[in-house]
């Protein structure tokens, strides 16, 4: 394959790299606070993901909400559900082997992917808003991708602050170290637990709604969320919360500079690949493992 | 008569009354058992790494999939007879395993199973994208051939070779090994078992069977394409035929095929649309409610071995 690089060409893969890298971190946190509090990995965590673009998608269609207003609603449903689940299912799988909680949420994805193909149909859906770009120079930033970035560069601020700064926040990474110490010391785990759930959710949730104004809305566009959330998670560590932030930016560097020489197709592989490779040559993560 | 020997005259029993039905069943009769054979084979081998060791392989269907292209392209390609085919089917899903399964199985936690879970979609797009060796999305006619009646008794020794397999290891050190790994692999470790080399032999042992049956349905269908045989759906069937039936058990996986194959044909083709949610509901309902599946609690209520 013959393919002449320019500068700016190379520059733009990077502003698109960093553009999504932003959106995957936000989503990969949700799926690493359930498994640095919980040791479960969430396979539903993408269809969850999808919910929140189903949520963005009828607010828009039906009320004529923003998009981008409509986030904090969005957020608080999928908290919600999230918060249900974990109540009534997943609960009972947290000192499981976990051979039961990787099942039980396979389960239980399947089950929303269904769910959803019954109740909205596999049509294709759209949110025709924040279309075109801005261009500085020979860079173009999409619109609907810039705002993206930024709100979920936002939300993953405020929900480091919350795990830094308050109460609650300190409570969460206390469980997450160590649960029978943070039981000892007055934490309501189950409590802890129901609330990591629903923050997870509702950063997927907020995931969803960012990524329902950029690509088609479907039921079955979740499920490689999960994957992809799992490897940022592998990329900077499992455990390791900033760790996802590097993962996040990295992921999407490689996909777009792949994307450079490869077919779309194609780029799903890379990023396969790079989890294989990343697995081999350094399975605790670029930044290291869990922080004690 | 001693129950033992019992079981053993009604398995030879069995296995002669299979081996002569297609002398007189209907075609449609045929072809159902030829599918039942299918998924038995399928259900035991998932059975053998994740039933056995704990470790959930979310992309089975893989295997399925790198058999039927395997034995596609060498019958259509360089002109094999479709039993070597088979064979060679086999073998190429073991390679795609060790590809795998080296990185992903010396770790514990999750890895193993988050990356099965790519796998599947991977080797899809990579079989569309290599279109001179596949076809890409056009797939692979295989000369046309009548051999209903051949498929049909290599899949039968098909899935009795994966249970005969799975009795032979869940009856040996090696099977105990395993489970061992499935209850504390910490432990494991301690007690000197080499894990991750232990964790792969029955990871390559789980590929082969898939592999196998993959290229065989390929000679049947007479006609393959990436979508055909790397559907999520295969992979999730196969899972809740092993939890149903009872996993880390030897026959477990075949109860869980026999019943849910027909149940499937008779009730559930009906509601097409439902059937994924059926199958997700049956996955937490047995993991929540009767984690050791029928047969498990058949074992347990009539203290029968936990070789069986």
């Amino acid at each position: 394959m013959n393919v002449v690089i320019t500068p700016a060409m190379l520059g733009q893969v990077v502003v698109s790299g960093i553009l999504a890298g932003a959106l995957y971190a936000m989503v990969a946190l949700g799926l690493a606070l359930i498994f640095g509090v919980m040791r479960v990995i969430n396979i539903a965590h993408g269809p969850l993901l999808m919910l929140g673009a189903y949520t963005t998608f009828f607010l828009y269609q039906a009320l004529g909400l923003n998009p981008y207003h409509s986030v904090p609603i969005t957020m608080l449903v999928l908290f919600a559900l999230g918060a249900l689940l974990q109540r009534t299912l997943v609960f009972r799988v947290v000192d499981a082997p976990e051979l039961s909680s990787l099942l039980l949420t396979f389960g239980i994805s399947i089950a929303l992917v269904n769910l959803a193909q019954l109740a909205f149909t596999s049509n294709l859906r759209a949110i025709e808003y924040a279309t075109g770009s801005y261009t500085l120079g020979p860079l173009a930033f999409s619109k609907s991708r810039l705002i993206a970035f930024a709100v979920a560069a936002a939300l993953t601020g405020l929900a480091f602050l919350f795990l830094q700064r308050t109460r609650l926040g300190k409570a969460i990474r206390a469980t997450s170290q160590s649960r029978e110490v943070a039981m000892v010391c007055g934490v309501d785990v189950r409590r802890i637990h129901l609330i990591t759930f629903g923050v997870a959710a509702a950063l997927a949730g907020a995931g969803g709604a960012l990524v329902s104004v950029i690509v088609a809305i479907q039921p079955e566009m979740g499920q490689i969320w999960t994957f992809k959330s799992f490897l940022v998670i592998v990329l900077g560590g499992a455990g390791n919360y900033p760790g996802a932030l590097l993962g996040g930016v990295l992921l999407g560097l490689v996909e777009q500079i792949a994307s450079l020489f490869l077919t779309t197709q194609l780029s799903e592989a890379v990023a396969y690949i790079l989890l294989v490779v990343i697995l081999l040559v350094r399975p605790t993560g670029l930044l290291g493992g869990r922080q004690t | 008569m001693r129950p033992r020997t019992a079981f053993r005259v009604g398995l030879v029993l069995l296995v002669a009354a299979l081996a002569a039905y297609p002398a007189v069943g209907t075609g449609y009769g045929v072809r159902a058992m030829l599918q039942i054979f299918m998924w038995v084979a399928l259900a035991a081998s998932w059975n053998l790494i994740s039933g056995l060791t704990g470790y959930v392989s979310f992309g089975h269907v893989a295997f399925f999939g790198a058999g039927a292209y395997t034995g596609a392209i060498l019958i259509t390609s360089a002109g094999w007879s479709w039993p070597a085919a088979a064979l060679a089917g086999g073998l190429g899903a073991c390679v795609v395993a060790l590809v795998i399964g080296y990185p992903c199985l010396r770790l514990k936690g999750p890895y193993f199973a988050i990356a099965m879970l790519g796998l599947n979609e991977v080797l899809r797009a990579l079989v569309s994208y290599f279109e001179g060796l596949t076809g890409g999305g056009n797939g692979i006619s295989l000369p046309t051939l009548e051999a209903t009646v051949p498929v049909y008794y290599a899949m039968g020794v098909a899935a009795a070779a994966v249970t005969l397999l799975a009795y032979l290891v869940i009856t040996s050190r090696f099977g105990l090994r395993l489970m061992t790994i499935r209850e504390d692999e910490v432990a494991a470790e301690a007690m000197g078992i080499d894990t991750a080399r232990h964790k792969l032999y029955a990871f390559l042992l789980s590929a082969a069977g898939p592999g196998i049956v993959g290229a065989l349905a390929a000679r049947d269908q007479g006609y393959i394409e990436p979508i055909s045989v790397f559907p999520l759906a295969t992979t999730i069937t196969m899972i809740v035929m092993v939890l149903f039936g009872g996993k880390g058990t030897v026959w477990g996986p075949v109860l869980g095929a026999v019943v849910l194959f027909v149940s499937q044909e008779l009730v559930w083709a009906r509601f097409p649309y439902l059937h994924q949610l059926l199958f997700g509901s049956i996955i937490v309902a047995v993991v929540l409610l009767m984690p050791r599946g029928v047969l498990g609690l058949l074992q347990q209520k009539y203290h029968l071995p936990r070789t069986i």
